[in-house]
């Protein structure tokens, strides 16, 4: 992978927008992975309460 | 279970493609130039010279503040047609009144949100560096936060009424209503002096292209991934009621 010119000359120019620039990316990433992280556990707690729920009501069924 | 596995595919699939948008921006994507900077002696640099006056050598300015573009475009983006989601189910659950309807576009705008959260807090992190503000009350950050007004009013709105079918009902025609700010924000730098960037008004390089359309589509992707794993949790919800009711009953 070649880097473009450009972009080396980049790194030693411009460093006053790095923080701006990292700052949008780990707040992106950091929100989307935290709130798919909490609607996956939100999702294994039902399953696990759906399952359960499941099971009484085969055992009152069987009764 | 099908659409949730398809999702889990799809949310892997987009962090996959916008990881490489990302990793694309900073490396072969071709630098965008903004403005010029001044200093006292020649430098050895890429850009190019524009004048030398007493005031010192006048050089072209690296952008880079611009790569937060690679990122912040596409959110937005999936923003809007998200919302457009939601406003077409929306109309749907007003012509059909069937309560899936109503619950696949609160899921929808409740992505959205999500996304118009994101595009406002990169936005916000570009203007500061761009414009040297946190915030301009231009057209497109202007019509875009009234956009984000009224998608939180419309979670204040179902909030606030008990009955479902009124809740239903009230919650598609402010969603539809709502939605109405979504092409006027979009298009509104295209039509009025806008100091926001207008994206594909001045061509793009190929080497800036490829990062973008790969994030815009990874983004998409994990925009349906949300959207489909929280309905997959909705169905959980309303099989747990079931169940909860048959046992009580």
């Amino acid at each position: 992978m070649n880097l473009d010119p450009m972009n080396m000359e980049l790194y030693r120019l411009v460093l006053h927008d790095a923080p701006y620039v990292i700052g949008a990316y780990a707040i992106l990433w950091l929100a989307l992975m935290a709130y798919v992280g909490l609607v996956f556990r939100r999702l294994m707690r039902l399953e696990k309460e759906v399952s359960v729920l499941e099971e009484s009501f085969e055992r009152r069924g069987g009764r | 279970m099908r659409q949730l596995k398809i999702a889990l595919v799809l949310l892997l699939i987009g962090g996959v493609l916008t990881t490489a948008a990302f990793v694309m921006a900073f490396t072969t994507a071709e630098m965008q130039r903004f403005g010029t900077v001044t200093v006292p002696e020649p430098i050895d640099t890429a850009f190019p010279l524009q004048q030398v006056t007493e005031a010192g050598y006048t050089y072209e300015r690296p952008w880079f503040s611009q790569k937060i573009f690679y990122f912040h475009v596409p959110v937005a983006e999936a923003s809007f047609l998200v919302f457009a989601v939601a406003a077409f189910f929306s109309i749907r659950f007003l012509m059909k009144r069937r309560k899936e309807f109503d619950t696949k576009a609160r899921l929808a705008m409740e992505t959205a949100i999500v996304f118009v959260m994101l595009t406002m807090i990169t936005g916000i992190l570009w203007t500061r560096a761009a414009w040297g503000v946190w915030w301009e009350w231009e057209p497109r950050l202007t019509t875009y936060f009234i956009m984000t007004l009224m998608m939180i009013g419309y979670f204040v709105l179902r909030n606030s009424i008990e009955d479902e079918e009124r809740r239903a009902t009230y919650g598609a025609v402010f969603g539809i209503i709502a939605f109405i700010n979504a092409p006027i924000s979009f298009f509104i730098t295209r039509l009025i002096p806008s100091s926001h960037p207008v994206v594909f008004q001045s061509g793009f390089a190929t080497s800036n292209l490829i990062p973008f359309i790969l994030g815009q589509i990874g983004m998409l992707m994990v925009g349906y991934a949300i959207y489909a794993i929280r309905a997959s949790e909705e169905r959980l919800e309303e099989r747990v009621d079931v169940l909860k009711d048959a046992l009580e009953g």
